[in-house]
């Protein structure tokens, strides 16, 4: 217990300082207290809109947009993936495609997605999906061609049918590496759907924090990114509860 | 009696058709009775897992035939189940015990699933394995995993069991419990079962008969009949002069210092 508990501890201790060397910093005149007003401050204000409630609409509407993107690019991944894996046609025929878009880094299709999604809705959830899609159908693939040789004998020595040694071996089978390429997709996600809000929002985390910075309002500014780390800390976290209840064996067998 | 498994002239070429294709084994025949336990015995790299995999169509054959019950296998019959050596990647680690041994019964209507999971209890209590149904397989040690992938080849209700070298993985107390155990539900059971095997005493010990493998080129160059009273027993059947005749002739078949049969 206490082994873990003091690695713990210093990491706190770390975020102290930091914080601590910014507040002296502001104060003294070190840094520049408008463009980095004092942590205290920017506390105060993030505590006035968590009590308001006034981080509900942003946060709801981020928290909405990155769900759908995120759901619907998992979905296609997991989906692809799976089929890409199973057979060698539809690998052949998807492959190229692939390795084509795979590289680019997507926010530079973002003004092309303008051009015939418009300025929406419609953009942003497809900026999301291109960011998060490609780290969970790689993943995926690769989780389905490691599978051991044995347990798929072991499926047909039982007279397992194709489409359920599909959905009730290869996919859990596949799982843990599944999960691994959810996790990298997430983090992308996120960045993708801020940016997608700044260039295109017109309300979220990324818009507002955004309009802050245009109206000089710094210390509401800092407020929000706050908000936003925790927003990203909470689904870490809430993704390992969750990888751990999926695949409990993974490391194991 | 007609074979139960027939192997006419079984061939396998690896790597077939490229520069450095070699042959494994060639010109293997062999009839397995129903109800008849055979072990197959062969040097380290001679290709017996290969010769099983065949058998269970698993794997085809470069030439030659494999007939179950006089039908020609091309793919996995039905009927035929395969206990792997590397038992632990044969079970589904995301699966409980109990939902391992019921996978091959799956396909069964609904309204059936609650009897055929009190059937897979009771196969689980047949490999000791009672209490066990709700743990996972890597909540076990090596010796029940085996044990649940033979409950588990029970629930299919095999007219065949293919066992490839299962026990090789586990340590010798484990290994003979197995050995007993495996012997045990072959008499209630009535299946037939092939063993693979480089172990020979394992395979003196199992079988009714004893096929014999030759270094490379592989073929089988002899089957010898047992002969040891049933049921078996660790310590008295280890020690019966026939299982020591049986084990200094297999021993110097494998080690490749051949003496005429003193059968």
């Amino acid at each position: 217990m206490r082994d873990r508990l003091l690695p713990r501890l210093l990491g706190i201790l770390s975020i102290v300082a930091l914080l601590g060397a910014w507040e002296v910093a502001s104060r003294t005149g070190a840094l520049n207290p408008v463009l980095m007003p004092r942590p205290s401050l920017v506390g105060l204000t993030l505590w006035e809109i968590l009590v308001g409630g006034e981080f509900l609409g942003p946060l709801g509407h981020t928290l909405l947009l990155f769900a759908v993107g995120y759901g619907l690019a998992c979905l296609i991944g997991i989906t692809l993936g799976l089929l890409m894996g199973a057979s060698p046609v539809i690998y052949g025929l998807f492959e190229p495609l692939v390795e084509l878009i795979r590289p680019l880094p997507k926010s530079a299709l973002v003004p092309a997605l303008f051009l015939f999604l418009g300025i929406g809705p419609a953009t942003m959830v497809t900026v999301v999906v291109l960011a998060a899609v490609f780290p969970v159908l790689i993943n995926t693939l690769q989780g389905v061609r490691g599978i051991d040789p044995v347990l798929l004998d072991t499926a047909r020595t039982f007279q397992c049918s194709r489409t359920r040694t599909l959905l009730s071996v290869v996919l859990p089978a596949a799982m843990p590496m599944i999960l691994a390429g959810m996790r990298v997709g997430l983090g992308l996600g996120l960045v993708l759907v801020i940016l997608a809000e700044m260039l295109a929002g017109e309300s979220g985390l990324g818009y507002l924090i955004l309009d802050l910075q245009r109206s000089f309002q710094i210390r509401e500014m800092y407020a929000w990114i706050a908000v936003l780390a925790a927003v990203g800390g909470t689904l870490a976290v809430i993704f390992d509860w969750m990888d751990k209840r999926v695949v409990p064996w993974r490391g194991r067998a | 009696m007609s074979a139960r498994l027939r192997l006419s002239n079984v061939r396998k070429v690896y790597g077939e058709g490229s520069p450095d294709a070699y042959l494994a084994f060639d010109s293997i025949s062999l009839d397995v009775a129903p109800s008849e336990f055979v072990a197959v015995v062969g040097p380290s790299g001679c290709g017996k897992s290969t010769l099983l995999r065949i058998a269970a169509g698993l794997a085809p054959a470069s030439a030659g035939e494999v007939e179950l019950d006089g039908r020609s296998v091309s793919g996995p019959p039905p009927g035929v189940v395969y206990l792997f050596q590397q038992y632990a990647k044969s079970l589904f680690p995301w699966r409980t015990v109990i939902d391992n041994v019921m996978f091959p019964l799956e396909a069964a209507p609904r309204s059936e699933r609650r009897s055929l999971r009190e059937r897979c209890s009771e196969y689980l209590k047949q490999v000791g394995l009672a209490g066990f149904e709700n743990k996972y397989p890597w909540q076990l040690s090596g010796g029940m995993q085996q044990r649940v992938a033979i409950a588990r080849a029970l629930a299919a209700e095999p007219r065949v069991l293919l066992l490839d070298e299962p026990f090789s993985a586990v340590d010798a107390l484990t290994r003979m419990e197995l050995q007993s155990l495996v012997l045990d539900l072959w008499r209630e059971n009535r299946f037939t079962a092939v063993l693979v095997t480089h172990d020979v005493e394992e395979a003196v010990f199992l079988a009714d008969r004893v096929a014999v493998l030759s270094h490379r080129p592989t073929t089988l160059s002899e089957v010898i009949e047992v002969g040891l009273p049933r049921p078996r027993d660790h310590i008295a059947t280890r020690e019966d002069k026939r299982f020591l005749e049986l084990r200094h002739h297999l021993m110097e078949a494998l080690l490749g210092r051949l003496a005429p049969v003193a059968a």
